[in-house]
């Protein structure tokens, strides 16, 4: 067999189902062997970045890792940003490279560049094959260190030579990797001891972020917080992970996160964090964070998480599926004394609801995206892009039932948002599937409506056309001394020719009143459709805390609804 | 170690492989981290030691060490610092000795535990193996006899029992 096929045969053994690539001159070996593998599905997308987020939005979707091909040079190096979108948010992917051939290595040679060293910081691990003999087993570790303990991106550089080289498969059972073992199961004494503070505690407050999405963790998390009546938050990529709905639910933390959320942040004198980095945008100023807490209890499985934020009282390295599991026979019914919080936090949420401006003759984001969500019966899957058209999405998020909502929290990867739905509707063509995006982060990959006229993936896109960069425009009116510098966009496409030219079905909007009948005909289309909201171009963000400000100083919006 | 005590002293157990090296230096240096100085050496089994030294406090070593231990090649991760242990610089050094001082010069080496490894036209070349501190020590000793070129190795190091 040669090293081609070795490739495509490893893929098989892992299940895989579909592969997001682009053939060039040092991967050509491995194409020329794909039509011999039926049951792998091969998405040709127009740029190599929107190969690495449609493997992302699959992943995030199926729970199953994204497979990549590239070729050599400039094929491996547009992977780069999808790569660093996955490695930030610990998603599961495999890339496969194509280098060039072993005797040129180091020369300079024709579409060479060091894959291996341009991917190093976003990657989870990478391996340069340069032995056929190497490639199955090279394979076999990308997939279980891709999928197992905390996930992440895994390169495989494969040269051509050794693409094209025989020998014979062998698939390898063991893996000899002595240095990764992941912490999967709880310590109990410290689980034992985070039930005790969780029981002692009079104003607790559960943060949770995307650990719990990734082990399954919503069963969970929600007897968790009904058990112990425990109000729960959570960060922008863990939206989902608790039903926004419930009586519980703090909804989103962060500097932008709900007012009664922050509050409670700020008033606790116990936070539990499960499966989340605590980030500087979920704390704003480190100093000024939780300010009232006496206790810290950190979740997660990543032992490096522990203590480089916020150095927490009680560490409990494991999978989160796992460690409430072994918490929740150990935690006690709320005391009489808890009713008090509960009912602060009620105070607080009336106070400071969400609330956006209605009565300037604009169209508002929130008009759309409300009747978004409301369509989407809590069952859709809703895929955002970067910037102000992600946090109305997360904000305005308002599912009963856990579910799916998908973005690029830790690295903010404009353009994530159209190739990663066609990603997710790749994995999940069950699901409605709908994209949420500002018009510039839209062009930044939309050469990919091609692929979804390709592969007949029916995405809705909403686009909230705000003819300019909306949050650079916000931070610099309000932060930056009102300095409106290159965040124009007025000269752009007209969305609905560019929606023609790719084959695409579209609407525009520019009046609320419109709103529910281009979402009518967006539904009974089939195939992909782009509704170009025109919304208010001076709409902002709220609540926002200052850059470089405590949580304590967030601002709402300064409008009456 | 010779330091303001925010030097701290990693040993790492890691797999011999081409690269490892590269991924320790690149975690250390993008979390934040300057690496003072950094040994490595097969030591058989597939395996390799390294020395790694690292301008960090004690906290913030902690976090160093978890950082390098999430490698995936790095087997092994100990904060030796505080432990008693064994720690050896080797440095080679050309000084260019004049002839009427070099009895007395030779004498003061070998007290220091030093030896002459070559002699060419007047310039002898001198090695020690000691304790970085000691290393400083023997340097400030050769610099008056006109000490024109020297290479340290850095610190390799483990603990004096096997066990904590």
């Amino acid at each position: 067999m040669t090293g081609a096929g070795m490739v495509l045969t490893a893929l098989e053994r892992e299940n895989v189902e579909v592969i997001f690539g682009y053939p060039g001159g040092a991967n050509l070996p491995i194409y020329q062997r794909l039509p011999e593998h039926p049951s792998l599905r091969h998405v040709l997308v127009r740029h190599e970045q929107g190969a690495a987020h449609m493997a992302d939005g699959y992943a995030r979707a199926t729970g199953k890792p994204g497979v990549v091909f590239a070729t050599s040079g400039p094929g491996a190096l547009n992977l780069v940003t999808g790569l660093a979108t996955a490695f930030m948010d610990s998603v599961p992917m495999v890339a496969i490279t194509g280098q060039v051939n072993t005797s040129v290595v180091g020369r300079d040679a024709f579409q060479e560049s060091d894959v291996i060293g341009c991917t190093l910081p976003v990657t989870k691990h990478s391996y340069l094959v340069t032995r056929v003999e190497d490639i199955a087993p090279a394979i076999r570790k990308a997939f279980h260190l891709a999928t197992t303990g905390r996930p992440g991106p895994v390169l495989v550089d494969i040269c051509k030579d050794v693409q094209q080289a025989s020998g014979v498969f062998e698939y390898p059972e063991e893996l000899a990797l002595p240095g990764y073992r992941p912490a999967l199961e709880p310590d109990l004494s410290a689980v034992a001891l985070a039930a005790r503070k969780l029981a002692e505690a009079e104003r607790p407050v559960l943060l949770v972020g995307h650990g719990v999405l990734l082990s399954c963790a919503e069963a969970e998390l929600l007897e968790l917080a009904e058990k112990t009546g425990i109000p729960v938050g959570t960060t922008l990529l863990g939206i989902g992970a608790f039903p926004t709905e419930h009586p519980l639910s703090l909804h989103m933390t962060g500097f932008m996160g709900t007012g009664w959320c922050l509050r409670a942040v700020q008033n606790a004198d116990l936070l539990m964090m499960v499966g989340m980095r605590v980030d500087d945008r979920v704390t704003a100023k480190l100093d000024e964070w939780a300010p009232r807490a006496e206790t810290f209890i950190h979740v997660d499985i990543d032992h490096s998480e522990m203590g480089k934020n916020v150095r927490p009282h009680i560490e409990v390295v494991a999978d989160a599926k796992r460690a409430l599991r072994a918490l929740l026979p150990l935690v006690e019914p709320p005391p009489r004394s808890r009713r008090a919080w509960l009912t602060q936090i009620d105070a607080w949420r009336e106070e400071h609801p969400l609330r956006y401006r209605r009565s300037n003759g604009h169209l508002q984001p929130q008009d759309v995206l409300i009747e978004m969500y409301k369509r989407c019966r809590s069952e859709a899957i809703v895929v955002a892009d970067v910037g102000q058209n992600q946090i109305w999405a997360a904000l305005w998020w308002r599912y009963t039932q856990p579910g799916l909502f998908i973005n690029s929290g830790g690295a903010g990867t404009m353009g994530f948002a159209l190739p990663a739905a066609l990603g997710v509707k790749v994995g999940r063509p069950d699901k409605a599937v709908w994209c949420v995006a500002g018009e510039g982060g839209f062009v930044m990959t939309s050469q990919e409506m091609s692929t979804a006229v390709e592969q007949n993936l029916d995405v809705k896109v909403v686009l909230l056309n705000n003819f300019s960069l909306g949050m650079v425009r916000q931070f610099q009116d309000d932060f930056y001394g009102g300095v409106r510098s290159q965040v124009d966009l007025t000269v752009m496409p007209d969305f609905l020719k560019l929606a023609e030219a790719y084959g695409w079905q579209a609407a525009r909007v520019e009046r609320a009143e419109d709103v529910s009948a281009a979402f009518d005909a967006a539904e009974h289309t089939p195939g992909p459709f782009l509704i170009d909201f025109r919304i208010d171009p001076e709409a902002n963000v709220y609540p926002i805390v200052p850059l470089g400000k405590g949580l304590d100083h967030f601002r709402e919006e300064p409008y009456d609804i | 170690m010779t330091s303001d005590g925010r030097v701290r002293v990693l040993s790492l157990m890691v797999e011999d492989h081409p690269g490892v090296l590269e991924r320790v230096a690149s975690q250390i240096r993008r979390r934040g981290f300057n690496i003072h100085s950094l040994t490595v050496g097969p030591v058989g089994g597939g395996r390799s030691r390294m020395t790694v030294t690292v301008d960090a406090g004690h906290a913030e070593v902690d976090q160093v060490a978890k950082q390098v231990d999430k490698l995936i090649e790095v087997i092994e991760v100990e904060d030796i610092t505080d432990d008693p242990i064994v720690s050896r610089e080797l440095v080679v050094a050309r000084v260019d000795v004049p002839e009427h001082a070099r009895d007395a010069f030779l004498g003061r080496v070998s007290r220091f535990g030093g030896r002459v490894v070559d002699a060419l036209n007047g310039s002898l070349v001198v090695e020690l193996s000691a304790t970085p501190d000691q290393v400083d020590g023997f340097l400030e000793l050769l610099r008056p006899y006109g000490l024109s070129e020297l290479a340290r190795s850095g610190p390799v190091a483990m603990r004096r029992s096997s066990h904590k």
